[in-house]
């Protein structure tokens, strides 16, 4: 399956053939048009991202001002983030945070996403339509009655909140994987039954090794989305300092009158270097579980 | 039920009725087995907050004391006197079509230029995704700031080439486009998506479709199209309720734009300029936690739950038409 | 699977039931039982919550550690960053902060409405606190419906900024008096460039921006917000259509485009990028502490300061100004109620922390005594605002349990006004005060 788009995968989606052989000069023409798009279109997402880096090692006083260059470099900003803010503390407690919702939604989403995409039985489309209509209703609307439920097991101001509900139902991620396992051929999974293999055994056995570039797409945006989460420690984190993610350490760089805004980057590039490390490395597989989908077409 | 209740083997009946009964009964226990943890956790996270959110529609509740039951109040006020709901519906309603379609048509367009490139695309794909990496509140405030009207390098790059650039986000007009701009540049997670789904579309079939003489337009629209048909809606449902829970973005940016970037405990920039950023989820939040009226945003966010459940059902069915076809392939 | 379900949404119902009389009981501070003075000798945590962060936060957490001359063995545990949203989470949840501080009054009169901040009136009584050495203003602001649940922590005076370079190369000799006069001086000191745009601006009617907000304006008009009933009577006031006819005048004398290209190129309000301080504007309201931030990120800038313009109808009123600042209270469901009375008293009445804590943030001191102390570090711009403050004509900003709801229809409306999208003042009005009163019967 996958070995089989595996080979043309690297040629581009819609260059023909024709137009390849017609005249070499408007293959160049062709291949400098899109590149020089591509190029533009890398830049204009990155600029702002540039302008982040710059403020980062400006002075308070130049930063968010129409001189956008740094007059000087002060790389120790960086290091005045640490002074300011235990860091450290915060990084763990968003790496905590992050990894047990990941580490949740792949013991809770994947069996559920199972029965939803492979299994038939009576009340399916009603448990799908469920799935679809609580990611569809805004975190504003149940916050007020769970913040209760959670004070009452005097819960908030911990991790707790916020990690454990991607252990029982994290709507995004069964949506998710659901649609990655439909693309699954029902042979394989048939041809395991008839051997013999309980669910449980078709679903550890076959369909997870076969979905795992889905799972890690959707445990990659679960940790991504977890770790930018600023609503969430917000407001069952809030008042519990030890308990900060590094999402809402940003906004401690605010004062009454004043936001510090070169170490409100600074501190903002550090968070986003972990999500971008991560992302680099699990690109590969990443992409190629998506790729998985698009087979299937 | 009763089938399976029956022992085997005083059972008249033929057989394999009674072992595919069995089997079905099996089957309703490991699909319960499966789905326990989620049925649990949808009650608890999705159940009981909704069914407490529609008895607090009915209560006058500040948070603080019990809540007192009013009937209909809150309902009748959203409907007659409190102008603002009307404004913030308006101003979700424009963003869930605009913005839905703008972030799913612009994703695919991204996806598909940067599939033709045979050089770089690693790195063009990780630069197109590193928006999407930032925290949403200081991505906002850096994008307002590069499209500030006066020093922005936006417009100072428009003035440069002899074009007048707009107010952006300082113009009621302007700033829920503005917005959509925002959400585009962030709009990597999608990007991404969609060009695995392009690049894995059978390079043998447009070759065929080549040279049967088809165009380039023809080609996309009976083969890229319907090969990636199931991502795109994927794209749809997330931009859609996205645009549903547009929330951090318009109140950083309405703040930033009235150039201040204080935006805790207090509504006086909220939906600049001119409430033209005041989404649905931001009036129900000022209202329930800012004014104490959580008996109103209750109210709200039940009349919010009808319509997104329309949606839903809508979605739902052109889910189910889509899944039919992935499986039928 | 059915039955099931409606078994959890008994559970569910029986849930919210117990919540709710959960939320209505816990926490004492009703007027009865207030919490006795802890012994000399207490050896106790008192936790306090505000928004100060970095140096203000400093500073604020030195002068609440003062209390230990009175309580040696008392600890501060003061957290900063902490805004309205979170306070108002921790009293819900039960698990308040001993002090509580607020940076705005806004909110003041409901969680006084509600009972998020207990009554201080008990304990005034009891300990025969003298609450007249603060001005009658400042003590309305910190009260609601005159029942008095906090107490203020400095003040802050609205005023008038203008630079004098400016003033002199204009042959101004003095700061205007009247509004009238602020539109005088704005021909006068407006420069536009060579295409027509404004390069520099006498002052800025644009709203909300910096300053220029309804409630900084008011006083000068004498407009208010509530009728004699306590409904809001924006429609039938002389005093708001003067104002923004005011405002139209300065809107047309400017042209609106123009005015909104050049309000959007201007800095953030507490960047060094202010216009103020870049010299864009010549003239602003504004409060004490700018003073500050100009000696901090703009010293070469030639100031004065003056008590606000008033409209000629309300001449009357010329040397006072309006008067808002942060509250410290104590919140309902705290555990030692009587330790957080001893904090507030130190910090609210005793001279030497507050002219410390004065000196420290820059901002006013509230009591008779410590205004006129000598150790209080005063320059000339800064007089102006203590000289304001015992003026006599302070006007504060109604408590309402509205939260700042009025305020934002006003600048609502005010944006309206400026674009023309709204053209007829009374209807604007008329639909303001609907607005308003929409919001307050929900109280």
């Amino acid at each position: 399956m996958t070995t089989a788009t595996a080979t043309p995968r690297r040629t581009s989606g819609g260059s023909p053939v024709v137009v390849r052989r017609k005249t070499n000069w408007n293959r160049i023409l062709y291949w400098v048009a899109t590149h020089s798009l591509g190029v533009a279109l890398g830049l204009m997402f990155t600029l702002p991202v540039i302008f982040v880096l710059l403020t980062a090692f400006m002075r308070s006083d130049q930063a968010m001002t129409a001189s956008w260059w740094p007059r000087e470099w002060h790389f120790e900003n960086f290091v005045e983030v640490f002074d300011r803010a235990p860091m450290v503390t915060y990084l763990i407690n968003s790496l905590t945070y992050s990894l047990l919702a990941t580490l949740g939604i792949l013991v809770s989403a994947i069996p559920a996403a199972y029965a939803l995409a492979k299994l038939k039985w009576r009340g399916q489309t009603w448990a799908f339509m469920a799935v679809v209509a609580a990611m569809m209703l805004p975190p504003q609307v149940v916050i007020v009655p769970l913040f209760d439920m959670w004070v009452r097991m005097g819960l908030t101001g911990t991790l707790v909140p916020l990690i454990a509900p991607y252990f029982l139902f994290d709507a995004f991620s069964i949506f998710l994987l659901r649609q990655f396992f439909l693309t699954i051929p029902k042979d394989y999974l048939d041809a395991a039954r008839i051997d013999g293999c309980s669910e449980w055994q078709v679903l550890t056995r076959v369909l997870v090794p076969m979905a795992r570039p889905g799972i890690a797409a959707a445990a990659m945006f679960c940790f991504l989305f977890t770790w930018n989460d600023y609503f969430g420690p917000l407001l069952y984190t809030g008042e519990a300092r030890d308990h900060w993610t590094l999402s809402l350490a940003i906004a401690s760089f605010r004062g009454m009158h004043h936001v510090e805004w070169n170490l409100t980057m600074a501190a903002t590039v550090l968070t986003m270097l972990p999500a971008i490390v991560l992302f680099v490395f699990a690109q590969k597989s990443f992409v190629k579980g998506i790729t998985f989908t698009g087979v299937k077409g | 039920m009763t089938a399976t209740l029956r022992p085997t083997g005083t059972d008249p009946s033929p057989a394999p009725a009674t072992g595919l009964a069995r089997v079905r009964s099996r089957r309703r226990w490991v699909v319960l087995g499966f789905m326990a943890p989620a049925i649990v956790g949808f009650l608890v996270f999705f159940g009981y907050p909704l069914v407490a959110t529609v008895y607090f529609s009915f209560t006058k509740y500040d948070l603080i004391n019990a809540p007192v039951w009013i009937g209909f109040g809150n309902y009748v006020r959203m409907f007659t006197t409190e102008p603002l709901v009307g404004t913030a519906a308006y101003n979700t309603l424009w963003l869930v079509i605009v913005l839905t379609v703008c972030r799913v048509v612009f994703a695919l367009g991204v996806a598909s230029v940067i599939s033709r490139l045979r050089r770089g695309l690693g790195l063009i794909r990780t630069l197109c995704y590193l928006p999407a990496l930032a925290p949403p509140a200081a991505a906002t405030l850096v994008f307002v700031f590069v499209f500030n009207p006066e020093f922005g390098p936006v417009n100072r790059f428009l003035r440069a080439i002899g074009i007048d650039g707009g107010l952006w986000f300082n113009d009621p007009a302007m700033s829920k486009p503005s917005l959509t701009l925002l959400v585009l540049w962030g709009s990597g997670e999608l990007m991404i998506i969609i060009l695995a789904a392009l690049l894995d579309v059978p390079q043998e079939q447009y070759e065929s479709a080549s040279l049967d003489g088809a165009g380039p337009a023809r080609r996309f629209w009976h083969i890229t199209l319907p090969s990636i048909s199931p991502v795109l809606l994927f794209g749809v449902v997330n931009s859609m309720i996205f645009a549903l829970q547009f929330f951090t973005q318009a109140v950083v940016a309405g703040a930033a734009a009235a150039g201040t970037a204080d935006v805790a405990g207090n509504t006086k920039y909220i939906g600049n300029p001119q409430n033209s950023t005041l989404t649905y989820p931001v009036w129900l939040y000022v209202q329930g936690f800012r004014y104490s009226n959580m008996g109103y945003a209750a109210a709200m966010a039940v009349l919010l739950f009808i319509v997104s459940f329309a949606f839903t059902a809508i979605l739902v069915r052109q889910l189910r038409r889509a899944s039919h076809v992935e499986e039928a392939a | 699977m059915r039955k099931a379900s409606m078994r959890v949404l008994l559970v569910s119902v029986a849930l919210l039931v117990a919540s709710c009389s959960g939320a209505a009981g816990g926490g004492g501070g009703t007027s009865g039982d207030i919490g006795a003075a802890p012994a000399k000798d207490a050896d106790l945590t008192l936790t306090v919550y505000s928004k100060f962060a970095d140096r203000e936060y400093r500073e604020v957490t030195a002068t609440l550690e003062t209390i230990r001359k009175k309580f040696p063995n008392i600890k501060i545990n003061h957290q900063g960053n902490q805004d309205d949203d979170k306070l108002t989470q921790s009293i819900q949840a039960g698990n308040p902060p001993d002090v509580a501080i607020s940076f705005y009054t806004d909110n003041l009169g409901n969680w006084c409405h509600n009972g998020a901040f207990q009554d201080l009136q008990p304990y005034i009584d009891r300990d025969r606190t003298d609450v007249n050495v603060i001005p009658q203003a400042v003590r309305d602001y910190t009260s609601y419906q005159g029942k008095r649940c906090a107490m203020p922590l400095l003040a802050d005076i609205f005023g008038f900024y203008y630079n004098k370079d400016m003033f002199a190369a204009a042959g101004l000799p003095g700061p205007p008096k009247t509004t009238d006069d602020i539109i005088e001086y704005s021909r006068k000191l407006t420069r536009f460039a060579p295409d027509g745009s404004i390069e520099v601006a006498g002052f800025l009617p644009s709203m909300p921006f910096y300053g220029n907000l309804a409630e900084v304006w008011a006083p000068s008009f004498g407009a208010k917000y509530l009728n004699a009933e306590g409904k809001s009577g924006l429609a039938g006031s002389k005093q708001w259509q003067e104002l923004f006819e005011f405002q139209k005048k300065l809107v047309d004398f400017y042209g609106k485009e123009k005015l909104e290209r050049f309000k959007a190129g201007l800095g953030d309000e507490y960047s060094p990028d202010n216009a103020f301080h870049k010299g864009k504007i010549a003239m602003m309201f504004d409060g004490e502490f700018r003073t500050a931030f100009l000696a901090d990120q703009a010293p070469s800038v030639n100031y004065g300061t003056a008590p606000a313009p008033m409209s000629p109808s309300n001449a009357s009123m010329y040397g006072g100004g309006l008067v808002t600042g942060t509250i410290i209270a104590i919140p309902k469901g705290v555990k030692n109620p009587g330790a957080s009375w001893e904090l507030i008293k130190h910090m609210t009445l005793d001279t030497d922390a507050i002219v410390q804590l004065s000196n420290g943030i820059k901002n006013m001191p509230t009591t008779a005594d410590s205004i006129t102390s000598p150790n209080l570090q005063v320059n000339e711009q800064f007089r102006t605002f203590l000289d304001i403050y015992s003026s006599g004509k302070l006007v504060a900003k109604p408590s309402t349990a509205i939260g700042d709801a009025h305020l934002k229809a006003v600048n609502d409306f005010a944006e309206k006004w400026i674009a023309g999208t709204e053209t007829d003042l009374r209807a604007g009005l008329k639909k303001v005060d609907d607005q308003i009163n929409d919001a307050l019967a929900q109280k």
